[in-house]
């Protein structure tokens, strides 16, 4: 059975999005890599052919605007998920910088319409329109890590204080994807210590709040064309109004984790894409490539490190498919999204530094394409949750302990 | 067998980690960015005689008898620890210097012998890809490209090692153009062009099957030393994530304590460790003239790329985002990991190959 399940939706999503990354997305990959520079063009034209950075928000559509259109009733099991997938592959395929920047706003829409109001909704929609005063198309971030607290977000420093009718914010956040440029943030905070996890709740604060302070850019090894920037918070007033629920009852945390199970399968074929770009790249030159006039597809040596490399990358799209299957599903995919996320990274590592390997002398120069894809694949291991944390979880599933 | 340091070989190695500790490591971020050496290195690194240590005395170096290969083995793993980059500027001259000792005619040695002597540096390439051609007709002609050779930029010639020949080409002989890389950006790497350059027969130090022979001399050395240093600089990785690994807290304790990431620091231990002793091996067996001292240089390269790849991610990882950022050393231990398993020709490729002909 064909990982699309002969869905004409689907496979034309993954043609649409191939034709797009590698005409639109390639060209541009190796220089703003080298220049460690978003593809604010990109970004407008896309946003121009309906890649919405706040289609998410719209329940009927899926992450593609128009293309998910067709939903339909909440009962029978919806191909969103597997949508995104099969566009995320395609995107991260040309570039995994590039494809962030381009859905990198998703991270914090995904917070919005699992927990916002429709006013909230409103307000995101409203702060995301037009362009900011240098041009740009707007983009949101997602404000959950902080300096001391990445893996376990239990210890979120950030704090939220009652004034009256608005909350003051307090605190640094790092690594924020979108940190310097964003129109608007979701900033997770403490509202109660005494509360423990079920005080932290999610807060919409859009960039003209006096007190939202974006910090310094992060210089990084791998995906450079996506911002990662430090956000401060100095004594930020946020009307209540904007805390995601608003008055609704919160699980606190356990509301975030959730959000974050959900993205898993996403991130995790971005890894998938990448692996599959290098290995790519290298069946090609190989094909092409003989030693003292012999294949060099006709060595062993060669030939099995290739059949390796593919069986990895296609259990890993397995895996990543079928935890996007059984949430379109409605089924409970907390293990299996682990796992795609897990396997999926570990792939993207291997395939590229393999590849590197294989190459030679040729991909150790700056902004060759494979010598790019294995600095792109190494934050796949750490955000969204490291390999480390992704094993915890599934290791709790099946044993209910957490190991350490 | 004794497994212990000679007093001189443990003051050879308490001087260069300090060297490091003080020095390459203050240098090493800021060189990375600029993909520049600072220009104190060459002057310290003259001062502790690193460019001409392989030169005999007699010629305005410090070799006095035989060049040692096991204390440049202990000196590749402290400078290693310091900067890849950096390690390999300072390393650059001992294959030339042997080379030029052994095979050199006098009149080639006094003129390169005074050049090192002066300050210069020289490079070394293996045309592992066949990527050259080579015409021996009545003068022996060399035109093609080599894309990456590290020194290249700063280099006044080119110790070339093909199937064919092995010679010493000056840069003016040459289009050099400066090549950035991803790691070891401060190695000055540039690649050599050659149009049917004709090479003066001084220049040629073997050609032929003894230039094979010397070849696969020449690449043990080169093999024993980049080795060691990827060791190094595996060992710094193992370190940097030790340390912040016991500082770093997450759910209420160091996460040095989760035995995931025991196991991820002690399985890169391990196989640093075993590591070591194969590259001191093949070291000591290279000073003894031992014919097997080659394929165990070979060995200690492959395992030591190895090592240094897996030792370089796995730090990144236990960092965690603080990993991925440039503010930390450990992102650039996993750019500058991939430059040793590669370099000269992949050792493990080369043996299969080998093997393959029934040559071992
Ligand atoms: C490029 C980039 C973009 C990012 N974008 C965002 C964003 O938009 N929004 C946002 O909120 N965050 C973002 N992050 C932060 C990211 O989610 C965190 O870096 C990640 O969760 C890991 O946290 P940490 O860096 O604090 O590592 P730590 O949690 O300190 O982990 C360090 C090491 O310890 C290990 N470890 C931790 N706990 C355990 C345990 N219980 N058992 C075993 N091992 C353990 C980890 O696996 C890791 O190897 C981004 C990070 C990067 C680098």
């Amino acid at each position: 059975m064909d990982l699309l399940h002969n869905n004409p939706m689907l496979q034309g999503v993954r043609q649409m999005m191939h034709a797009y990354a590698k005409s639109t997305i390639r060209p541009i990959a190796a220089q703003h890599d080298q220049e460690e520079s978003m593809p604010w063009e990109l970004m407008k034209s896309a946003s121009m052919m309906g890649m919405s950075q706040t289609a998410l928000l719209d329940t009927n559509k899926g992450a593609l605007g128009q293309a998910g259109a067709g939903e339909v009733s909440d009962d029978k099991p919806k191909t969103m998920g597997r949508l995104q997938i099969v566009a995320a592959e395609e995107l991260a395929w040309g570039c995994a910088g590039i494809s962030l920047a381009l859905a990198g706003s998703g991270l914090a829409c995904t917070p919005v319409a699992r927990m916002g109001t429709e006013e909230q909704k409103a307000h995101f929609r409203e702060a995301m329109k037009g362009v900011d005063d240098k041009g740009h198309v707007k983009v949101a971030a997602m404000a959950l890590s902080e300096p001391s607290t990445g893996s376990d977000i239990s210890g979120l420093a950030t704090s939220a204080r009652k004034d009256g009718d608005h909350y003051v914010l307090n605190g640094h956040k790092q690594w924020i994807t979108n940190g310097q440029s964003a129109a608007v943030y979701v900033v997770w905070a403490q509202t109660d210590a005494t509360l423990g996890r079920a005080g932290v709740r999610g807060f919409l604060v859009t960039r003209d709040l006096v007190g939202l302070v974006p910090g310094r850019k992060e210089v990084k090894l791998g995906i450079r064309a996506s911002e990662t920037a430090q956000v401060h918070f100095e004594d930020c007033r946020v009307h209540e109004s904007m805390m995601l629920g608003h008055k609704q009852p919160s699980a606190g945390l356990g509301d975030t984790k959730k959000m974050l199970d959900s993205t898993r399968p996403v991130v995790g074929i971005q890894a998938v894409g990448i692996a599959r770009a290098a290995y790519e790249f290298l069946l090609e030159r190989i094909r092409g490539w003989e030693l003292h006039g012999t294949p060099m597809a006709g060595h062993q040596h060669i030939a099995f490190q290739l059949a390796e490399m593919e069986m990895e990358i296609e259990a890993s799209r397995h895996l990543c498919h079928r935890a996007a299957w059984m949430a379109d599903h409605r089924l409970e995919n907390v293990k299996m999204a682990s796992m795609a996320k897990a396997h999926a990274a570990r792939t993207a590592e291997m395939v590229t530094s393999k590849a590197m390997a294989m190459l030679g002398e040729e991909a150790l120069q700056a902004g060759h394409p494979v010598e790019k894809w294995y600095r792109d694949a190494k934050i796949f291991d750490i955000f969204e949750g490291t390999g480390q944390i992704q094993r915890r979880i599934i290791a709790k599933q099946a044993t209910g302990l957490n190991a350490t | 067998m004794n497994f212990a340091m000679t007093e001189e070989q443990a003051l050879l190695t308490a001087t260069l980690r300090r060297f490091t500790e003080k020095e390459l490591r203050t240098w090493a971020p800021e060189a990375d960015r600029q993909a520049q050496a600072p220009e104190q290195l060459f002057s310290k690194g003259g001062d502790l005689g690193l460019f001409v240590d392989a030169v005999p005395e007699d010629q305005g170096g410090l070799l006095d008898g035989r060049f040692e290969h096991l204390s440049r083995a202990l000196r590749g793993l402290e400078l290693g620890r310091g900067c890849a980059a950096l390690a390999s500027l300072l390393e650059c001259n001992v294959e030339p210097a042997l080379a030029i000792a052994r095979w050199g005619s006098p009149a080639l040695q006094s003129e390169l012998f005074a050049l090192m002597a002066e300050g210069a540096l020289i490079a070394t390439a293996h045309d592992s890809e066949g990527r050259l051609r080579i015409e021996a007709s009545e003068r022996v002609q060399v035109s093609g490209s080599l894309s990456a050779i590290p020194a290249g930029a700063k280099a006044s010639h080119l110790l070339l090692l093909t199937d064919e020949l092995v010679a010493l080409v000056p840069a003016s002989a040459a289009r050099i153009e400066a090549v950035e890389t991803s790691g070891w950006r401060a190695g000055a790497w540039a690649s050599w062009s050659f149009d049917d350059h004709s090479l003066p027969a001084e220049h040629i130090l073997a050609r032929g099957p003894a230039a094979r022979e010397a070849r696969e001399q020449i690449l043990s050395w080169a093999n024993i030393s980049l080795a060691a240093r990827a060791l190094g600089v595996a060992t710094a990785a193992i370190e940097y994530a030790t340390a912040y690994a016991q500082e770093r807290h997450q759910f209420g304790q160091a996460i040095a304590d989760f035995e995931s990431i025991i196991r991820l620091r002690d399985k890169n231990e391990t196989a640093i460790r075993a590591a070591r002793l194969l590259v001191l091996e093949a070291a000591s067996l290279a000073d003894r003239d031992d014919p097997t001292a080659v394929d165990h240089a070979s060995r200690a390269r492959d395992l030591a790329g190895d090592i240094v790849t897996r030792a370089t991610i796995d730090a990144v990882q236990i960092y965690g985002g603080y990993g991925f950022v440039n503010d930390y050393p450990v992102e650039k231990l996993m750019r500058d990991a991939r430059a040793f398993e590669v370099l000269h020709g992949n050792a493990a490729f080369q043996r299969v190959l080998m093997r393959r002909q029934g040559d071992n």
